[in-house]
């Protein structure tokens, strides 16, 4: 079960990975994050802001040095522990959302952790009230349009009620309103946040602190206003 | 509109119908499935003269589609694909079968009669495959096929077929269309390009189903889709054994 | 090449349900035992990837027309035969659900003719020997011109059979061979053609994503699962050709085995197996005299009887459509 965690969430200490020998696509990362914080990672396309997100959720674990996710070490051995804890929104939907029903893919996460059904309905009624599409719960996933998609996918992770929710461009292809609409529900969501997005306008709106990707390491961390207000920095690493 | 946002336009139609509130939607997807098998099986075991008993099977496409306000153009639409090897198989028999047979008191050549009975059979299979699938949306018939102990990596698959038809259908109609606007007048796309082309968009799908694994693990999927049950009222049961019976009698009891 | 239920009588469609199960137990079990979750999204992405493919048009050089890829082949080349299979099987299912291409009875026809031997024959037998030795050019195009020729020949050979057996057509067996086969041929060439540029182009790009390549190397465990597959479709073919001679003499196998079960029946089931038998003895002599058949054969039907029927099939008609007429007229009076 799920035990109550409160104050440092995820601790990453000498981070270091490798796709293939010699090639480090991420070196020595140092990060700290608390609950309730809301923390953009920002940097040039394949700089590695994904395979550092992916690591979180450990989707590779053959990596050199620390990482903490809500008290549990990442292994493999405590994976299931920390999956309930943090839950990643990809960029593409159409990959996040695959089952047919908008229902069916917001109970699959809950139902696989063995909750009994009036759970899992209890869940699928609140994480589809946090996004605010109760009325697309018998859609078919693939008729939503991509703001609609973005939010039940949204939903599919909230009904897990993950302490960490990751996430991956979100406001790629959405129109203004969606867009809009998105950073009020980004903003009710609780827990700690860690967004990727090449939107900075949109991590201004999002996200008080910001971390600056380059050269596979953290070369900024601190206030979204100050790191990108900072002309000069983002100039020098590709933004 | 091209051939792909035909198909497409088509699937669109019939999930519309399958989210309809109807009662017939509502019965429990096993049932649909039993009495569509039986049917089938009773409509084509009936020999290739026997006119009687195949118009009175008619009886069961006539209330699905009269009750179920199912569209009999919609069904008779999708004769299309089978009926050019129906046509080849039987365009012959009147020619080749010269059999009399006595139909109502008249003398008819066998070969037309058996041609007639074939096209009603194809007639009626599709139309009953119509019904099943007008009334039940695809996760319900796995949900069925799940009850008959068809294995579970069978049926997840088929659901995520399903469910990604629609977003590889979109993305074929993209890259022919994106091809077509730059090499106009072609009707296909040329040799050259066949690998390439298609090649790329297959590795772009695999690593689709790469980021479709890692979002289903990442929400505990441990090789198995827990499907929420279904509750069987008395109608789901009085539904199938009523048509099955209808469907016995005719084919066992009532002699042409 | 995929069957329509009309054109199968119920005692093949049985056979090969069951064949095809066979098979797909078999597969069930060894993709089982690679016990590889990650698989499973890959078989259903690709095969609404193969459902997609087969909606593109593909310009065959030198003439006007265009073909498609060739599926099963495609598939186990990436899968590998088990997977490719039980991949197949749900395309199938979805195409007759979806589409009405095929039928819910023909399934099992349809998966034989089209995935077993695809994927099987394709895979276990063409691709992987030829592969043995790591892949190249020219052998992708030799075993995928190969492969899809001759999986196509077998899949049309089977339908042939299928129809003529079932009792269907009138058509002499060697006019309806005659047809089907050179068709396929046709077919089976341009998919392979399609099927090897695409194939080229995966082993340039991510070689390690081809299945089968160079397992020569590999453990010598694969030997015997060759010659278990060899056995299976010797086993297979053994028992198509009894159930072959069991269908060809009752061609009605609900009536046959109502009455084995029974013990009796009030069907006059030996007068139907005579007519059919007859039948069948007048279809493979090329123009059957001039027959003439009493009123009593299941042959002749009775005025009354075709009358009776016409009055249920009417009645229930008008039943049903004023059923309809009158709710429709409560609900717009109580709107």
């Amino acid at each position: 079960m799920k035990t109550g965690v409160s104050g440092e969430l995820l601790n990453i200490s000498g981070l270091s990975f490798s796709y293939e020998k010699d090639k480090e696509v991420l070196k020595d990362i140092d990060l700290k994050a608390v609950d309730g914080e809301s923390i953009a990672l920002v940097g040039a396309n394949g700089i590695g802001k994904s395979t550092l997100m992916k690591l979180m959720v450990g989707l590779y674990l053959d990596f050199s040095g620390d990482i903490t996710v809500a008290g549990h070490k990442m292994c493999a051995a405590n994976l299931d522990h920390i999956r309930e804890h943090i839950g990643y929104v990809f960029q593409d939907s159409d990959s996040q959302l695959f089952l047919s029903t908008v229902e069916d893919d917001v109970a699959f996460g809950p139902r696989n952790y063995g909750l009994s059904e009036e759970e899992v309905e209890q869940r699928v009624a609140k994480a589809l009230g946090q996004v605010g599409i109760e009325n697309l719960r018998k859609s078919k996933t693939y008729k939503l349009s991509g703001g609609e998609k973005k939010l039940a996918s949204i939903a599919t992770i909230l009904s897990m009620e993950p302490d960490i929710v990751i996430m991956d461009e979100p406001s790629v292809a959405l129109d203004p309103r969606n867009r809009r609409n998105l950073i009020m529900v980004l903003k009710d969501i609780r827990g700690l946040k860690i967004i990727a997005s090449h939107d900075l306008d949109f991590v201004m709106n999002t996200c008080e602190r910001t971390i600056l990707l380059d050269d596979a390491t953290i070369v900024a961390d601190g206030a979204t206003k100050d790191i990108l207000g900072n002309e000069a920095l983002l100039q020098a690493h590709g933004l | 509109m091209n051939s792909i946002e035909k198909k497409l336009l088509e699937l669109n139609k019939i999930e519309d119908i399958q989210q309809r509130s109807h009662w017939m939607n509502s019965l429990h997807p096993l049932g649909k499935l039993l009495i569509s098998v039986i049917y089938i099986l009773c409509v084509t075991s009936f020999d290739k003269y026997d006119i009687v008993h195949l118009i009175l099977m008619s009886v069961y496409i006539i209330f699905t589609f009269a009750i179920g306000e199912l569209s009999f153009k919609e069904g008779i639409y999708r004769m299309r694909l089978i009926l050019p090897l129906l046509i080849f198989v039987g365009i012959f028999n009147p020619f080749l079968d010269k059999n009399i047979v006595l139909i109502a008191g008249y003398e008819v050549r066998g070969g037309i009669v058996s041609m007639l009975t074939l096209v009603v059979k194809g007639v009626y299979t599709v139309l009953a495959v119509y019904a099943l699938i007008a009334t039940t949306p695809i996760d319900d018939i796995c949900y069925a096929l799940r009850i008959i102990k068809i294995p579970k990596i069978i049926v997840i698959v088929i659901m995520l077929i399903y469910r990604y038809i629609d977003v590889m259908s979109k993305e074929a109609d993209r890259i022919f269309t994106s091809y077509r606007l730059r090499a106009p007048g072609q009707k296909g796309i040329a040799y050259k390009y066949w690998g390439a082309l298609v090649g790329q968009w297959l590795l772009r799908s695999m690593d689709r189903a790469q980021i479709v694994y890692e979002s289903m693990t990442l929400r505990g999927f441990r090789g198995d889709f827990i499907p929420s049950k279904k509750s069987v009222r008395a109608l789901d049961v009085i539904y199938p054994i009523v048509w099955i019976a209808i469907f016995m009698i005719i084919r066992f009891a009532v002699t042409g | 090449m995929h069957m329509a239920d009309a054109l199968i009588a119920p005692a093949v469609a049985g056979t090969m349900y069951v064949l095809s199960t066979g098979a797909a137990g078999v597969s069930v079990k060894k993709v089982r035992e690679e016990s590889d979750e990650s698989k499973i999204p890959v078989m259903g992405v690709m095969g609404a990837f193969v459902f997609a493919t087969q909606m593109l048009n593909f310009t065959i050089p030198g003439t006007g027309s265009s073909g498609h890829l060739c599926g099963g082949m495609m598939l186990s080349a990436m899968l590998g035969p088990f997977a490719g299979f039980l991949t197949m099987i749900g395309v199938l299912l979805v195409q007759c659900l979806l589409f009405a291409d095929g039928g819910l009875m023909a399934l099992g026809c349809n998966i034989w003719n089209m995935a077993f031997y695809g994927c099987f024959v394709g895979a276990l037998l063409i691709w992987r020997p030829i592969m043995k030795k790591g892949a190249t050019r020219a052998k992708i195009i030799a075993a995928s011109i190969i492969g899809c020729v001759l999986t196509l020949q077998m899949g049309a050979f089977s339908v042939t059979i299928e129809t003529l057996i079932s009792g269907i057509s009138e058509l002499p067996f060697s006019t309806f061979l005659a047809t089907m086969q050179p068709i396929h041929l046709a077919i089976g060439f341009v998919e392979g053609l399609i099927t090897s540029a695409v194939l080229i182009f995966v082993n340039e790009a991510r070689p390690e994503m081809l299945w089968g390549v160079g397992e020569e190397t590999k453990k010598e465990g694969k030997l015997k699962f060759k010659t278990t597959i060899i056995v299976i479709a010797v086993a297979a073919a053994i028992c198509g050709g009894f159930v072959s001679l069991y269908a060809s003499a009752f061609p009605d196998g609900l009536e046959w085995s109502m009455e084995q079960v029974a013990g009796t029946t009030e069907l006059e089931a030996e007068g139907t197996v005579y007519e059919t038998a007859e039948s069948i003895q007048e279809t493979t002599s090329l123009l059957p005299d001039y027959a003439f058949k009493d009123s009593e054969s299941a042959a002749g039907t009775s005025f009354s009887g075709i009358v009776g029927a016409f009055i249920v099939a009417a009645l229930s008609a008008v039943f049903c459509y004023a059923f309809k007429f009158f709710r429709r007229n409560t609900e717009t009076k109580t709107a």
